[in-house]
């Protein structure tokens, strides 16, 4: 089996090799061919959105997903949910001495598929290789240039807004914890993993949408409290209209985890007007991604921080998540 | 939810408004659904749902995680244990951080595989918990285990326990909410002895929040007549009798053992040890355990907290450089205990809402 070299980021001919026999044959767009040091690009508006990410997720291939796939997904759901069309990615690899170029295979795979679902362009990349044991298999970065549709700044929530979730939580959260080494229990788990621009573009257009943010590590009740660190408002959510799938409830009970805290790579919370809840909901429900979104609470000023109303009617605080319950989920 | 709001109304009109009443819950997976429900928010201010000694791996003596930190360093042994175990801190660090051999298992029964599958190692099984754990320990014992598996046990009796509690006048407990998974094995009729000797009344119930809420219905209605008696809201799980094939075999292979509880101290006829016949699979007398004198953790008050004499909140330690990522005490450990319950739900009884 042919594994990586160090040579392989030497940036001579094996690297040339590397890109061109492998790289290339996966991830062709006209903006990378020319292989020059920069990718020429052509955004329309002035107005772009840019983010970058680095993805060190254990293990490498996951029920759902790969740490390729989730590279892609993870830099573009940034983008939708800042309200942006992606439009272009970089991606950096770090490799490690030894890394099987077939399962390298298999992770391009990952990412073009990605790209190609969200319509994306990688046009531009690195190759790095380190020494043996320096890194897990391998470490991703990727870099997302959007244009900007409709702005969405925090400033926009207010008093009376609802919130909403596009779909199950805690999937990805579960699948990375059952693939881990110290459990034997087997269910099948998928993550979420996957490009939300396609559910999140037609939003841009309804006047009452505030706010999006994609609740990855930390899961919902992280991003929930961070609104209401930087607001100043306070979000009140309720269990019952959580939606959670029953093996995701069933396994997070017997390892201790908490949905709310467990990280989503598929789903986006979304902040908008009392009017246009709704409406919102509607359109998200029309789409595979959205079909079980819910409404699943709202922002108040009669406290501060997150309050989870629960099925029985009692109250407890949501905190941040202070630690990962996970290592490297994404 | 109606029935709910019925039950949690009955609740405040059973609950005189002139006296505080402190029941207790023996069960780490009652606290966990009192604490994760928000139940306590529900309740009238001055009735207490005190969460107790419920959490087997809590309650397990730093001395026997000693030894087996100490039987996984030995070439020959493979220790196996519940997960949560592996991370218990002791003055000599956790099985997890200073282990050499060692497992996780979810059941008795992986341990059994696992040795079948090893011959020429030796297999320790660290067996801990209370009753319900005790059963299919005594069930691999009965199924016959091979030559090379040996039982570290540190099963705790929780009858015993929680007459400890009662004789104690600081905790002052009205009312017992009686463990449901142990019930289905000692039987609601072991519980007999609180309402019939103390006057306690005391209740068995499920795991979900409506049937918790009836227990605590149930002990009110008994403290409101005056008349003390073992109650029953489990049934369909919970007999009288319990399961008395479950009750044979751990009478089969265990006697009772005047043994230690961690943060608590020595109380006699409290745990279980293997009988003298089966002193072969007994790994303290196979390989020549000895007690470890148990180290006080500055500032821990886990012990207190197992007995119903202090919330986690009242901790020092609590949420400070006590977490479940790096838990001081056991209580901070495992997903039964009140520390970690308390931390991942943010329950504190300063921030519960009453209405």
């Amino acid at each position: 089996m042919k594994k990586i070299e160090i040579g392989h980021g030497s940036g001579g001919r094996l690297t040339r090799d590397l890109i061109q026999k492998t790289f290339l044959k996966y991830l062709s767009s006209e903006e990378l061919k020319p292989l020059e040091d920069a990718a020429y690009i052509n955004l329309k508006h002035h107005h772009v959105a840019m983010t970058t990410d680095s993805y060190v997720v254990r293990p490498l291939f996951f029920p759902g997903g790969n740490i390729g796939k989730l590279a892609v997904c993870g830099t573009v759901n940034d983008l939708a949910v800042s309200g942006a069309v992606p439009r272009y990615l970089s991606i950096g690899f770090i490799l490690e001495e030894g890394f099987p170029i077939e399962h390298l295979e298999e992770i391009l795979k990952g990412i073009a598929e990605s790209a190609k679902q969200s319509g994306v362009h990688i046009v531009t990349g690195d190759t790095k290789v380190v020494e043996k044991n320096k890194c897990d298999g391998m470490f991703i970065n990727t870099t997302g240039i959007g244009e900007i549709v409709k702005p969405l700044p925090l400033d926009n929530v207010s008093v009376g807004d609802m919130v909403l979730i596009t779909g199950t939580i805690g999937d990805h959260g579960t699948a990375i914890a059952l693939v881990r080494d110290e459990f034997t229990i087997t269910a099948n788990l998928l993550s979420d993993c996957a490009p939300l621009n396609d559910l999140l573009q037609p939003l841009f257009e309804i006047e009452g949408l505030k706010w999006m943010r994609d609740p990855t590590r930390g899961g919902v009740a992280t991003v929930l409290a961070e609104v209401s660190d930087v607001t100043g408002l306070g979000v009140e959510i309720f269990e019952e209209n959580v939606p959670v799938r029953e093996d995701v409830r069933f396994i997070s009970d017997m390892l201790g985890y908490d949905p709310l805290y467990l990280a989503n790579e598929g789903k986006a919370i979304i902040i908008a007007s009392h009017e246009s809840a709704n409406k919102i909901l509607s359109i998200l429900k029309k789409h595979p991604l959205g079909q079980n979104a819910s409404v699943i609470g709202h922002v108040t000023s009669k406290f501060k921080g997150v309050r989870l109303r629960t099925k029985i009617g009692g109250e407890r605080l949501l905190d941040m998540l202070e630690e990962d319950m996970l290592p490297r989920i994404c | 939810m109606d029935k709910t709001n019925d039950i949690i109304r009955l609740i405040h009109s059973l609950v005189p408004s002139d006296k505080k009443i402190r029941i207790m819950n023996v069960c780490g997976s009652h606290e966990h659904t009192i604490a994760f429900s928000g139940m306590r928010s529900l309740l009238p201010e001055n009735l207490e749902i005190i969460p107790g000694p419920g959490c087997p791996v809590c309650v397990c003596p730093e001395s026997d995680i000693i030894n087996a930190i100490y039987l996984s360093k030995r070439d020959d042994v493979i220790l196996v244990t519940y997960g949560d175990m592996l991370r218990v801190p002791t003055q000599k660090g956790s099985i997890r951080s200073e282990g050499k051999n060692f497992r996780m298992i979810t059941s008795p029964f992986e341990a059994l595989n696992i040795a079948r599958s090893n011959p020429g190692t030796k297999i320790v099984f660290f067996s801990i918990g209370f009753e319900t754990t005790t059963a299919p320990t005594a069930g691999i014992l009965e199924m016959g285990v091979p030559d090379n598996l040996f039982i570290l046990s540190s099963h705790r009796l929780t009858p015993t326990i929680m007459e400890i509690l009662v004789k104690d006048a600081e905790i002052g407990i009205d009312g017992f909410i009686a463990p449901g998974h142990v019930s289905a094995i000692v039987g609601s009729n072991a519980w007999n002895v609180f309402s019939e000797k103390y006057g306690i009344p005391t209740v068995v119930a499920g795991f979900e929040a409506d049937n918790l809420l009836l227990g605590i219905v149930e002990i009110l209605r008994q403290l409101k007549s005056g008349k003390a008696q073992t109650g029953n809201v489990y049934k369909g799980v919970v007999k009288p009798e319990g399961n008395t094939q479950a009750q044979r075999l751990m009478e089969k292979y265990f006697e009772v053992a005047d043994v230690n509880w961690r943060g608590i101290g020595h109380i006699p006829g409290s745990g279980l040890e293997l009988r003298d016949e089966y002193s072969s699979r007994d790994a303290r007398k196979v390989f020549e355990l000895e007690e470890v004198k148990e180290a006080k953790i500055p500032g821990c008050i886990c012990g207190t907290i197992i007995l119903g004499k202090a919330y986690p909140s009242a901790c020092k330690l609590f949420k400070k450089v006590c977490t479940p990522k790096t838990p001081k005490g056991p209580c901070m450990v495992s997903f039964e205990g009140a520390c970690n319950i308390w931390y991942k739900t943010s329950s504190d009884t300063q921030n519960i809402e009453h209405r």
